[in-house]
């Protein structure tokens, strides 16, 4: 083969390796902002809801409906989370949608719409992991909006963006249309999940559960 | 005191009470408290951390079977007063109440009802849930002093 040809070959498989990566990173990697105005899953509108976390056409969708200033959704964020993401999420088999329940006190609320602000910047989940790993007692100040702008500050986002959207209440009726079809749902406490798979069948699960129990009813459904 | 328990729990019907207080209380207030999940299986599960919590729970129940029954004795038995059942009873629902209302559907269902007076109430019950129930312990703990000692008292005094 010539120099040109061996040339050539390389620029081609280099492309197709970026290619490969860039797909790679947009089904499972990083985030895509839900644009999909009617998106449900089973009988739960989450169009209003978080960024897909995982494959959109995974068989199985996972939906949280959760509160960042609930204790056990912190303990199942550290102790179940891990093991869904590993085994479930990050092979492409499920995926996750959170939407907010946001009604423990409150800071409940804006911490929430903080969320969205940072999806306005595409780091939805990353600034969702942040208030998880940071959580303290329910309205000791933890979550206020001072804290929120700080956490955001330390995460290096664009912060006037931060701030504007913060402050005007931009994503407050987001979050009110997630509590209602959280309800509509009826979901009474946080966390609760529907698992739910590609033909709508779906099973609910209250409380912040073992791996085992997702691990059983999602592989029935698989 | 082991006297007073070995005159109260020599009648079985007071054993089969205080066996019941403690299941009766022990098995709504894990649910309540996500220690046990009756669905899409009966499970049990104390995470990482909860370890304290729960045998505050186990604490709380038992002391309440020990202590209610025997203030049942004392009222059935020896026409005592009911004093000390009330702090008794008090003492066991605080320590029900402390925890119960944090994410689960009891503390939905206050927020719900009572709009920001119940989240308040729901924050501070969560948020001291610890203290409140070392508290009900120390009530029932001293409920049981003073019960054991009026038994002694009373039991004396109708010899």
């Amino acid at each position: 083969m010539s120099t040109k040809g061996i040339v050539v070959a390389g620029i081609t498989v280099a492309i197709v390796i970026g290619a490969i990566a860039i797909f790679a990173s947009t089904q499972f990697g990083s985030e895509t902002v839900n644009l999909d105005m009617g998106r449900t899953h089973g009988t739960i509108s989450t169009a209003m809801g978080s960024p897909i976390l995982g494959n959109p056409s995974a068989p199985i969708t996972i939906v949280e409906f959760g509160d960042y200033q609930c204790e056990r959704c912190y303990q199942w964020f550290h102790t179940t989370k891990p093991a869904l993401v590993k085994d479930y999420i990050d092979t492409g088999k499920a995926n996750l949608v959170f939407v907010d329940m946001a009604l423990l006190g409150r800071d409940s609320p804006i911490a929430a719409q903080a969320t969205y602000c940072a999806e306005d910047q595409g780091r939805y989940w990353e600034f969702h992991d942040m208030l998880y790993n940071s959580q303290e007692h329910i309205d000791n100040g933890w979550a206020n909006s001072e804290r929120l702008k700080a956490f955001a500050f330390s995460m290096d986002f664009d912060m006037e963006l931060f701030n504007s959207c913060l402050d005007s209440g931009k994503y407050s009726k987001r979050v009110q249309y997630n509590i209602s079809e959280a309800r509509k749902n009826g979901a009474t406490g946080t966390p609760t999940f529907f698992i739910i798979d590609a033909d709508g069948g779906q099973q609910k699960i209250s409380g912040a559960q073992p791996y085992s129990v997702f691990k059983s009813v999602i592989d029935s459904m698989i | 005191m082991a006297q007073a328990i070995r005159l109260v729990f020599s009648n079985y019907q007071y054993v089969i009470l205080a066996v019941a207080i403690f299941v009766g209380l022990l098995i709504p207030l894990s649910i309540i408290s996500e220690y046990i999940f009756l669905e899409p299986y009966v499970i049990g599960h104390i995470p990482q951390g909860n370890e304290f919590a729960f045998s505050l729970i186990i604490i709380v129940s038992a002391l309440s079977g020990l202590v209610i029954a025997m203030n049942v004795f004392r009222i059935r038995m020896m026409r005592a007063s009911k004093r000390k059942m009330s702090g008794s009873v008090i003492g066991s629902f605080i320590g029900a109440a402390a925890g119960a209302c944090s994410c689960g559907p009891i503390g939905f269902a206050v927020i719900s009802t009572f709009g920001s007076i119940g989240g308040i109430a729901t924050s501070f019950l969560t948020t001291f849930e610890i203290p409140l129930r070392i508290g009900a312990i120390g009530l029932l703990v001293f409920v049981y002093y003073t019960t054991t000692r009026s038994l002694k008292i009373e039991c004396q005094l109708n010899k």
